[in-house]
């Protein structure tokens, strides 16, 4: 008796411990209640105009944990505060998760159960898919209603917030994701004083830095998109072209298996395959990556434009002989250049739920915290704004900022694979080019591998 | 006295009684169960909308090839536990239960003490001590002259799993080690005596007096293991994330990827109640092997 009870509370306890996985899923039934009770009291009031001094709430969710030093975090705080003392009526109710991979995935949480914020921060591919899911809510509207505000911005930057022609979010900066931040004095030790424009070059440099026992270009891929957003979109474009990928958007005919981006891969395999990496790129994180740079161990690293404050707070020997450039052109390829994968990758966006109700008041909250005040105030802190502003204070910015933005001038953007392609595709492709750079899989094969999943998503 | 209150209770007080403990256990782990079944035959992504497809997900999943790497590399960690841990666990015990070992609570504590330590925190002490440039792992090789065997080791698709391991077998190594312990203090000494007399040796011992005597916290442990160890999640997300590629992926990692990366919450869920079924097939699988062992 006493044997067949533990046997049986065993098997329960075995069990129970398995359906934890299955009850994480479930446990987003608490977090809608939660939701609910938050913004019940929003919800019944009526279309309330900004002026009528109803009170409205705005819930806002972020990813600046509080005392967050970005730039972007400071601004967009300072123009809250602000924001909140010239509209006494409107409240907003803040959430800030520091962590971004917990922030997102509270963010999707939220929207399985239907649930957003009125505001809240979104990178453009997941921001597509709650658009197709009718989860936020299109800001044509607003947007074609206010048409100085909206001119404002630099019209690209739309691109990694829109869907099916509709805009979905509105963009607080303008970052690129490919950025070579390399040593000029370790160049300048292989002799190279300048950054080689061309592909042949640039992989001889390489290889005579690593000759030199400093490892060529520090790399910590263990997230997965480091590789992706920071160097095959770049990459990828050189050889197929902008085109190519507004093709693939469009399904007018390109695929990931056509030789153009095959090429993009087989490139990339080579740089890893030789050992211009670190031989620990895929268990190291993208912050570890600098910390090799910083230790100068490293010539050089690929990470995009928001680099460039932890630089200027890195050590100041390095700091001081830090260059800026981008990706060769390469050989026989059809992209321009003169280009670097960049957008506004992020935006505020609404969710649909309270938008009808509060329209007017989360307008006036969205030109506050991205529009043009707002937009100068990042800019005299050297950060690029998706906004455009015409005089500012410039004796604030970093150096390196200075640099970089000089170099960003004579760039074009091409668009970034990861604010474009549907995550479960992007995920594939992360996830097989930490296999691509080991070795482990023929480019041809990863191709066809991310293609079928495309073809399965759209 | 109060044996007799003991007996009054009847079956309405009992119900009452055990009524909180069964809804918190329903309300935490039947009901997700049946939810998650549900959005299992939906392709749900996220949001309101959700369409039936029956057991379309359950097709994919059977084609799925991470899916498969991933049950493979949670059978290898399952394995390894069971044998090493438990092998080295057992080993322990008999150690620690001679007369002659001095110290017997220090030693205890010390195996014991890794079982508290965060998860998180083991990851991140493995990873540095895989480190391939600063890691100790390496160094210590080098110093006694075995360059040819450093590698990077959590970047080497054939090794990862086995470098993941090796963490979960270290920490988890005093919770059988408790169990066999307990279960060895529970056999009579005048055995032992009888023995010694007898001229047993140590090994003989182990063999034919320990071992059959705490089979069955041996099974208890075994289960534990095997339960924990198909749900493996922690160590290597903070080790690898399941890299290089899908080298170290395991089953609750890709439920987790495939729904809150991926943000495919219908196949998620099905990926769940797979490692669900296989969990319970194997546990099942394992009860029926031991018993026939008995026999």
């Amino acid at each position: 008796m006493k044997k067949r009870f533990q046997k049986t509370a065993l098997l329960l306890a075995a069990t129970m411990t398995v359906s934890m996985v299955t009850a994480a899923c479930g446990s987003s039934n608490n977090l809608t209640e939660a939701g609910k009770t938050n913004t019940t009291g929003a919800v019944k009031k009526d279309a309330a105009d900004v002026n009528s001094g109803e009170k409205i709430e705005i819930t806002f969710m972020n990813l600046w944990a509080e005392g967050n030093t970005e730039n972007i975090a400071v601004s967009v705080r300072a123009a809250m505060e602000k924001f909140q003392q010239e509209n006494p009526n409107i409240t907003i109710k803040e959430e800030s998760i520091g962590d971004q991979s917990a922030y997102y995935t509270k963010l999707k949480t939220l929207a399985a159960s239907n649930s957003l914020p009125d505001v809240f921060v979104c990178k453009g591919s997941e921001l597509s898919t709650f658009a197709k899911n009718d989860l936020a809510a299109s800001l044509d509207d607003i947007l074609n209603g206010d048409a100085e505000w909206k001119d404002g911005y630099i019209p690209s930057s739309f691109d990694d917030l829109s869907t099916d022609g509709k805009i979905y979010g509105v963009p607080y900066s303008m970052l690129s994701t490919h950025v070579i931040y390399y040593n000029k004095q370790i160049l300048a030790d292989v002799g190279y004083d300048t950054f080689p424009t061309t592909w042949d070059d640039f992989t001889a440099m390489l290889g005579k830095i690593k000759e030199k026992g400093i490892t060529p270009i520090a790399l910590g891929n263990k997230e997965q998109w480091v590789v992706e957003s920071c160097i095959l979109s770049a990459l990828g474009d050189r050889f197929t072209g902008t085109d190519w990928f507004k093709g693939i958007m469009d399904q007018s005919g390109p695929k990931f298996t056509d030789p153009e981006f095959v090429q993009a891969l087989t490139a990339l395999q080579k740089l890893g395959t030789s050992g211009v990496f670190n031989s620990d790129m895929n268990s190291i994180n993208n912050d570890q990556q600098k910390t090799l740079y910083f230790n100068g161990k490293a010539a050089m690293f690929m990470e995009g434009s928001w680099a460039v404050g932890a630089i200027m707070a890195g050590p100041k020997d390095i700091a001081a002989n830090t260059e800026v450039a981008v990706l060769p052109a390469v050989n026989g390829g059809r992209g321009d250049a003169a280009a670097t994968s960049g957008g506004s990758g992020s935006g505020f966006a609404v969710g649909i739920k309270n938008y009808d109700a509060k329209k007017d008041a989360i307008a006036a909250f969205l030109k506050a915290i991205s529009g043009p005040e707002y937009a100068k105030a990042i800019s005299e802190l050297g950060e690029p704004a998706a906004y455009v502003v015409k005089d500012y204070d410039q004796s604030n910015v970093s150096e390196l900022a200075v640099k970089y933005s000089e170099m960003a001038a004579g760039l074009t953007f091409t668009p970034i694979y990861d604010s474009f392609l549907d995550p479960a595709v992007i995920s594939v492709m992360n996830s097989g080019l930490q296999e691509l750079l080991i070795g482990a899989v023929t480019p041809e094969d990863l191709a066809q591998r991310i293609q079928d999943e495309f073809d399965k998503v759209y | 006295m109060k044996n007799a209150s003991v007996v009054k209770i009847n079956k309405k007080t009992l119900f009452l009684l055990i009524a909180p403990g069964l809804m918190i256990y329903a309300f935490v782990v039947i009901v997700p169960l049946f939810t998650a079944l549900g959005y299992s035959l939906t392709d749900w992504s996220i949001g309101p909308n959700k369409r039936f497809i029956g057991l379309k997900n359950y097709v994919e999943l059977l084609k799925d090839k991470v899916f498969w790497t991933s049950l493979k590399n949670n059978l290898i960690i399952v394995f390894a536990n069971v044998l090493i841990q438990m092998g080295i666990a057992f080993f322990l015990t008999v150690l620690l239960s001679s007369r002659h070992t001095k110290m017997k609570g220090f030693h205890r504590t010390v195996i014991f003490l890794p079982v508290v330590l965060s998860a998180v925190v083991v990851g991140y002490i493995w990873q540095m001590m895989y480190s391939s440039d600063y890691g100790i792992l390496n160094a210590l090789l080098r110093a006694v002259g075995l360059e040819n065997l450093i590698m990077p080791w959590l970047d080497s698709p054939k090794v990862v799993i086995y470098a993941v391991t090796v963490p979960l077998i270290w920490q988890y190594l005093g919770v059988p080690l408790i169990i066999f312990m307990s279960a060895v203090q529970g056999i009579s000494k005048e055995i032992y005596e009888v023995c010694e007399l007898d001229g047993v040796s140590g090994i003989q011992k182990a063999r034919y007096i320990t071992f059959p005597l705490i089979f069955d916290s041996i099974k208890v442990a075994i289960m534990l293991s095997i339960s924990s160890n198909m749900l493996v999640f922690t160590h290597i997300y903070v080790l690898t994330g399941g890299g290089p590629g899908t080298s170290s992926m395991v089953l609750a990692q890709y439920a987790y990827n495939t729904s809150f990366v991926s943000m495919k919450l219908g196949y998620g869920s099905a990926i769940s109640i797979g490692i669900f079924a296989i969990s319970f097939v194997i546990v099942i699988l394992f009860r029926k092997l031991t018993e026939v062992r008995k026999k």
